[in-house]
């Protein structure tokens, strides 16, 4: 089983938010992939982005090149 | 306790929901019905008038639970977030779709698990049409299907749905108002209390894990990620051991008494309905009323569509029949899907592809 480690996790306000973010992230070569959202963050069944902690200014970057809002940026255990 | 953090948690969550339903069976719901969102929606549906069918009319204490469990359980683990405003009417119409598409299979897909852990066939074949649904779901996220998102909204209004469940439960008990069936699947019924705590237990623990049937295998179609199927995996375990250990194992088609019909294409196209609005909708039939339980108005007016659309179904003749044994004869009539109901489930299909590629995701880019 692969070991859970300290990941940054972009949530968003909808589903397609999160499809958009993986599509722009795979044409940049964005580092991250797209999981549910962790239960721990959210009682909803959303989507979220999933990427090195390290990568938080890339992502960021991203985000504000394509216009895509977050619903909160957090750091768990994924 | 955290019960998301593991897949054998998720799964023993599965397992006390299949407990409750096993109780349930055992104790007086319809054989191989146990615990059916879309069937019990019609039921109280039926009992507070909104439509005539005699045979389908009981407030189910089970619906009542499952709100109020999510309800409270959400209250009580600060998780209770009252939103609404994510296309409120689109998500009326997908509820409306959603419980047609049910009663043309005679079930919503947790219905559909039980009925496969029973050995029913129709159910296996029916899991075909479910997949298919979701995989036209996703591929619809994936061109950037959305409703649009929610916002939150005074704590009340995610509460209303509650506070209506709580109302029909006080009439139940207390008054003779409501209609209730002397006869057919809606006099068969587990003794209202034990009905009342299997709902809270299984609104609970279905709120905690994130039960849900559409979004278990949207997961693993879109991220091949096997958590919420854990879940599903550990409810249909209980129910196969139980049913074959009281015997209600029968591995065929055309078996009386279970309500279920054999006519394959419409078992597959009814599915087909169910897990493509779910999708769209953002949840089976279940996960509708957990997330209406813990605020979301979007997600309550979804259940208000799936009453009035089992309403609908039988109002306007569009609901299956099962095959069942006739009592003069003795002889098996095989159950069927009128015309109204095939006419009305490919109506429905349309709509969900109208509604899953005019819906496009706002692009600021």
């Amino acid at each position: 089983m692969r070991k859970k480690e300290l990941k940054l996790v972009v949530t968003f306000h909808t589903t397609a938010d999160a499809m958009a973010m993986e599509k722009f992230c795979k044409e940049q070569e964005t580092p991250g992939r797209i999981i549910p959202v962790p239960r721990e963050i959210s009682a909803g069944c959303g989507l979220a982005w999933c990427a090195p902690l390290e990568d938080r200014e890339k992502i960021a970057a991203v985000m504000k090149e394509t216009g895509i809002e977050e619903e909160a940026m957090h750091e768990c255990m994924v | 306790m955290n019960l998301s953090d593991s897949k054998k948690k998720l799964a023993l969550a599965g397992v006390v929901c299949g407990i409750v339903a096993a109780l349930l069976a055992y104790f007086g719901n319809p054989a191989n019905m146990a615990f059916c969102i879309a069937c019990f929606i019609r039921d109280t549906a039926g009992a507070l008038g909104m439509h005539q069918a005699e045979a389908v009319q009981y407030a189910r204490p089970e619906i009542i639970g499952l709100v109020l469990g999510s309800f409270l359980i959400s209250v009580a683990t600060k998780e209770y977030r009252s939103t609404a405003g994510s296309s409120p009417m689109i998500r009326f119409v997908l509820g409306m779709i959603i419980m047609i598409g049910a009663l043309v299979f005679l079930g919503c897909p947790l219905r559909m698990v039980i009925r496969m852990s029973a050995g029913d066939l129709n159910a296996w074949v029916a899991l075909i049409g479910f997949i298919l649904g979701i995989a036209t779901g996703v591929f619809a996220l994936k061109k950037g299907f959305s409703l649009g998102r929610a916002y939150i909204t005074n704590k009340e209004s995610g509460a209303v749905i509650s506070v209506i469940v709580l109302g029909i439960l006080i009439l139940a008990l207390f008054t003779t108002l409501l209609k209730s069936s002397e006869t057919g699947p809606g006099s068969m019924h587990a003794p209202v209390i034990l009905a009342l705590i299997g709902g809270l237990v299984f609104g609970a623990f279905a709120q905690k894990s994130r039960m849900c049937f559409a979004g278990s295998i949207r997961d693993i179609i879109l991220m091949k990620n096997f958590d919420l199927f854990c879940v599903i995996a550990g409810l249909f375990v209980v129910m196969l051991v139980f049913n074959v250990a009281t015997g209600r194992f029968v591995l065929a088609f055309d078996t009386p008494g279970i309500i279920a019909h054999s006519e394959h294409l419409w078992n597959i196209l009814g599915m087909y309905t169910v897990g493509f609005a779910a999708v769209l909708a953002g949840g089976c039939p279940l996960r509708q009323l957990i997330l209406a339980g813990q605020g979301s108005s979007d997600a309550a007016m979804t259940v208000v569509g799936m009453f009035v659309g089992a309403a609908l179904c039988h109002n306007l003749g569009l609901a299956a029949s099962g095959t069942a044994l006739d009592a003069k004869t003795q002889e098996v009539v095989a159950g069927a899907v009128p015309l109204n109901g095939k006419v009305a489930c490919i109506i429905c299909i349309i709509l969900l592809f109208v509604i899953a590629f005019t819906n496009k995701r706002e692009s600021k880019a």
